[in-house]
């Protein structure tokens, strides 16, 4: 603030003009989880009509009260939880040890095994081959087959590959001389030492099993496996489509639109509970995943 | 007999070979400099001592057992690194109790090693810091703690020194002798700082391109390099060095005749290179000396010395006088006065000494 | 001198070479004794992409073959290059080769500025805590996940009861139904875009920003230039480089829209302007069970993209001297 008594007038007027810009789109991105909050607790008539606009109308909690009685919420919630701790537990068992070995000056054939890593970047048999193998694997609708094919990717292995060789020879080699060895070397002196890279990964391990919807939709036939993201598209599309439903729900004091916007705050509040402590580090860890060879 | 004996070690890289077959026996308890520019193949011979660099050819023995496939831990030699590589993780007890852990030493053995070795490093009341909270002296004393606790052999110290400033180093220096002096372990340093090397070692040894260029006392090699390159590396300012031809009794340079003693290992006429150490010279000539025309350039004062920058013909030359507490007699200096002992003589082609004898 | 070098550096030469030929062997196995922990610790991730990526790989070969699912992918009779043929006569998959190249381009003409604008912006904030809350704030739909956007278009774009339509009705015009008419599918596809990565993706070029070194700053300060040159003349060149890099890799990945959110927000009475290559490829495969075709579908866009990638690779090896992996 003490650059401010330097500006110009001109440079004070920019300056003011880039801030209200600034406070304008920040409020735009803002906008609509106030908006659809608004509409989750609003009744149903209120927002068929289209009233809703920034606080709820005629407040309720029947929306929420519809979701919670719902054991289907409650399951698919449960099975979130499963597929992301699971999975990121999954992803770090082979990611950490794969990038420590990939990132070993001393592995023989080193530049092959990381072609072989990063050519799945360049180049992927899409989707029919992989669920056709998926089916041969016999993982359709299975929620370990989840947790195990979606567990590695060849550009958080690189990430962690470029910062573990980032990491100073001397730190290996000292702990080398100490009678170190490689799992030792990894587990007490890599892993501590990358704390941020491996906080990244983990985060975008979070954030991807927690909002991954596609291939669960795929892959997961049983209602008893599939994660939240299914179970919020089931009820977008089925409230959406069904006009009757829409008009018993309305009768009931909730209606689609806040059916909708309920189970929407409802999953969207983990992600807001945690995003504060994972903010410090994906900044660092997207610049991390400046990626070379 | 802890000594540390290497015998024709060659390190390669492919086809480029960076260390050419050396030769050394570092005795128990002594304490060995490695020195040399940058580049010249000291560390890399210490990191083949370590383990951590596998040896393309040649015998190394530790204490007696050839180490050449033997595993950096089952060495029993420590290391102190140049970035110390403290773990920014642990604190200071941590980081010192390291390898003992790994080594799984039982845990108050530890605890009271580490208390002794604290001690004796005046780390006591820093054990449960971070490595980040600690100043770069201290950092560097955890680093040769962590040394220490294993008991080691052998300890080698990679440029340990060079990241603190001027003051802090000459501190540290002292400490380390001291240190070495109290614990009597045989020690291999490297370093590319001729000061350090003069005043840590018992033995220097002074490496170049690969190659060791000379193996000796500080003092033997500061009187008496092998060669021109030991000559000007050791010294500070660097020995004079000026082309000449050999004579009956000495060597001339342009008009000016040097008396030498001793015997010369050459015929009259044959071109050699004239050093003269810069503090060696006087100002007042005495019968022994042979005396040099000089024009001078520029007098700096360093406090009760001062060095003289001046010109001999096409030579360039520093000298060392005493001040005497002014320098105002010594900007009408035409001539210094060379003692006949002090001029060391090198084939001009070979660059090795001629009258090494003396 | 001379002569010592140049002994001591044959002598042991002949020494190891005729070592490493006896030992060569001895040496590999003492390697592998040594060593065996790393490979122990990279086995599981190699199998995993062997199992995972590389066999479906294998699979690939559906495309030039009439697949069925008894036969299974080796038992099936090659036939050619017929899907291919069938694909290129089919307008439905040609229309979607086009849609995405459409799609991509208008990303690519919005989308990509809007990141780079929003970091010179947050550059020229003073205030700092308004600044970092913003940033808190526009980072944050980055990790939304495409269902609940979806639902959040879905219930603001709403004819009756979305905030839009209310909006268009205090102005007096008719209600527009958005997610119904291809029009404007691509307009609200584009804007939800950016609206969710905007912010993100300013945070590449707000680091780049950082970088630059603050005495050019004070040099222009004494020089007299004002915030807006110093944006121009300073800011812009400096990180032009990232920009460049950015495009590169956004040219690239042309092939790739994102598919989920379209498949979240299109519906049949938009395929014309919102079927992309891979909901072409789902509807086809997943849905319809003609896999063989849909896989030739996805070899095509694979090929594409690969080819793409490695110019956009090579250009980017060029113009920075770093590449992009």
């Amino acid at each position: 603030m003490m650059k401010w008594n330097l500006y110009s007038r001109g440079d004070k007027i920019f300056a003011i003009a880039v801030s209200v810009l600034i406070g304008m789109f920040t409020i735009a991105t803002l906008y609509p989880f106030i908006y659809i909050a608004a509409v989750s607790f609003s009744s149903g008539f209120a927002a068929q009509a289209g009233k809703v606009v920034l606080t709820p109308i005629d407040a309720t909690l029947d929306a929420y009260g519809y979701i919670l009685k719902d054991p289907q919420f409650w399951i698919s919630y449960r099975n979130t939880f499963i597929y992301t701790i699971g999975g990121t537990i999954m992803s770090m068992l082979f990611i950490i040890p794969g990038a420590y070995a990939l990132s070993r000056p001393q592995l023989k054939g080193r530049r092959y095994f990381n072609l072989f890593i990063a050519f799945t970047m360049w180049f992927n048999a899409g989707l029919i081959p992989f669920f056709l193998n998926m089916r041969d694997l016999n993982m359709l609708d299975s929620m370990f087959g989840i947790i195990l094919a979606f567990a590695v990717n060849a550009f958080n292995i690189i990430l962690l590959r470029n910062f573990f060789e980032a990491i100073p020879q001397s730190f290996e080699e000292a702990a080398r001389m100490d009678g170190a060895n490689d799992f030792q070397v990894l587990w007490k002196v890599f892993v501590p030492l990358s704390k941020p890279a491996i906080a990244t990964i983990t985060l975008f391990c979070i954030v991807s099993r927690w909002n991954g919807f596609f291939w669960a939709m795929v892959l997961l036939q049983s209602e008893e496996k599939i994660p939240l993201q299914v179970f919020l598209r089931h009820t977008i599309s089925n409230l959406s489509d069904d006009d009757e439903f829409s008009i018993a729900l309305g009768a009931a004091g909730f209606s689609a639109e806040t059916v909708t916007a309920a189970i929407i705050v409802c999953s969207i509040i983990p992600v807001l509970m945690v995003y504060p402590f994972i903010q410090k580090y994906f900044e660092k860890g997207i610049l991390l995943g400046g990626v070379k060879e | 007999m802890s000594g540390v004996n290497l015998s024709g070690i060659v390190k390669a890289y492919g086809a480029l070979q960076v260390v050419h077959g050396i030769d050394l026996t570092v005795e128990e308890k002594e304490f060995v400099v490695l020195v040399g520019p940058s580049g010249c193949g000291k560390s890399t011979t210490l990191r083949m001592i370590a383990g951590l660099e596998e040896i393309t050819a040649g015998d190394l023995t530790i204490d007696g057992r050839r180490m050449n496939r033997v595993a950096p831990k089952d060495r029993d030699v420590a290391m102190v690194f140049q970035n110390y590589a403290l773990y920014p993780h642990l604190n200071v007890a941590e980081n010192m109790a390291f390898g003992l852990r790994i080594r799984k030493t039982p845990k108050d053995e530890i605890k009271t090693t580490i208390a002794d070795v604290a001690n004796v490093l005046g780390l006591t009341e820093y054990l449960d810091r971070r490595p980040a909270d600690l100043s770069g002296g201290q950092r560097q004393r955890v680093a040769m703690g962590r040394a220490i606790v294993r008991h080691p052999k052998v300890f080698l110290f990679d440029e340990p020194l060079s990241n603190l400033d001027a003051k802090l180093r000459t501190q540290m220096r002292a400490e380390i002798k001291r240190l070495h002096n109290r614990l009597g372990v045989t020690s291999v340093y490297v370093t590319h700082d001729q000061v350090e090397a003069m005043t840590l070692a018992d033995r220097i040894v002074v490496m170049n391109n690969g190659s060791i260029e000379q193996v000796g006392t500080p003092m033997e090699l500061f009187n008496n390099p092998a060669n021109t390159f030991v000559a000007s590396f050791l010294g500070s300012p660097p020995m004079n060095q000026m082309k000449g031809t050999l004579t009956e009794n000495g060597a001339k340079v342009g008009g000016v005749e040097f008396k030498v003693n001793g015997a010369v290992n050459g015929n009259a006429g044959r071109d050699v290179i004239v050093g003269i150490r810069p503090e060696h010279v006087t100002l007042k000539p005495s019968h022994e000396t042979s005396a040099l025309p000089i024009g001078l350039d520029l007098v700096e004062p360093l406090g009760s010395e001062a060095l003289l920058h001046a010109r001999h013909g096409d030579n360039s030359l520093v000298f060392k006088a005493d001040t005497e507490g002014d320098i105002d007699h010594l900007s009408g200096v035409k001539e210094v006065h060379v003692p006949a002992h002090v001029v060391k003589l090198f084939d001009a082609e070979t660059g090795r000494a001629l009258n090494l004898e003396v | 001198m001379a002569e010592e070098f140049s002994t001591a550096l044959q002598e042991p030469l002949k020494g190891t070479s005729s070592r490493s030929e006896e030992g060569r062997m001895t040496r590999l196995i003492d390697h592998f004794k040594r060593e065996w922990q790393i490979y122990a610790m990279l086995l599981p991730t190699i199998i995993w992409f062997i199992v995972f990526l590389y066999k479906p790989m294998y699979g690939l070969q559906i495309a030039f073959k009439d697949y069925s699912i008894f036969r299974g992918v080796a038992g099936s009779p090659w036939i050619g290059l017929e899907h291919f043929n069938t694909l290129f006569s089919n307008d439905q998959f040609i229309r979607a080769v086009w849609n995405t190249i459409q799609i991509s381009a208008l990303n690519l003409l919005f989308g990509f500025p809007a990141p780079i604008i929003l970091a010179l912006m947050f550059n020229e904030v003073l205030h700092a805590s308004f600044k970092r809350t913003s940033q808190t704030i526009v980072y944050l739909p980055h990790f939304i996940s495409s269902v609940i956007i979806s639902g959040i278009v879905i219930t603001a774009f709403s004819p009756s009861a979305g905030i839009v339509n209310t909006v268009i009705g205090w102005l007096g015009f008719e209600p527009v139904y958005f997610l119904t008419q291809p029009e404007w599918f691509r307009p609200i596809f584009v804007g939800t875009g950016i609206w969710q990565e905007a912010g993100f993706g300013s945070i590449v070029f707000l680091a780049a920003i950082a970088g630059v070194n603050p005495s050019l700053y004070e040099s222009a300060v004494v020089d007299g230039a004002n915030r807006w040159q110093m944006m121009w003349k300073i800011t812009v060149p400096s990180i032009l480089p990232t920009i460049l890099i950015m495009l590169i890799i956004r040219i690239g990945n042309i092939m790739e829209v994102s598919f989920e959110l379209v498949i979240l927000l299109y519906q049949p009475s938009t395929y014309e302007t919102a079927d992309v290559v891979n909901t072409w490829i789902y509807r086809q495969g997943l849905q319809s069970g003609q896999y063989d075709l849909a896989a030739a579908a996805g070899l095509f866009n694979a090929l594409v993209a690969f080819v793409l990638v490695m110019t956009a690779n090579t250009l980017s090896r060029r113009f920075s001297r770093t590449s992009l992996w």
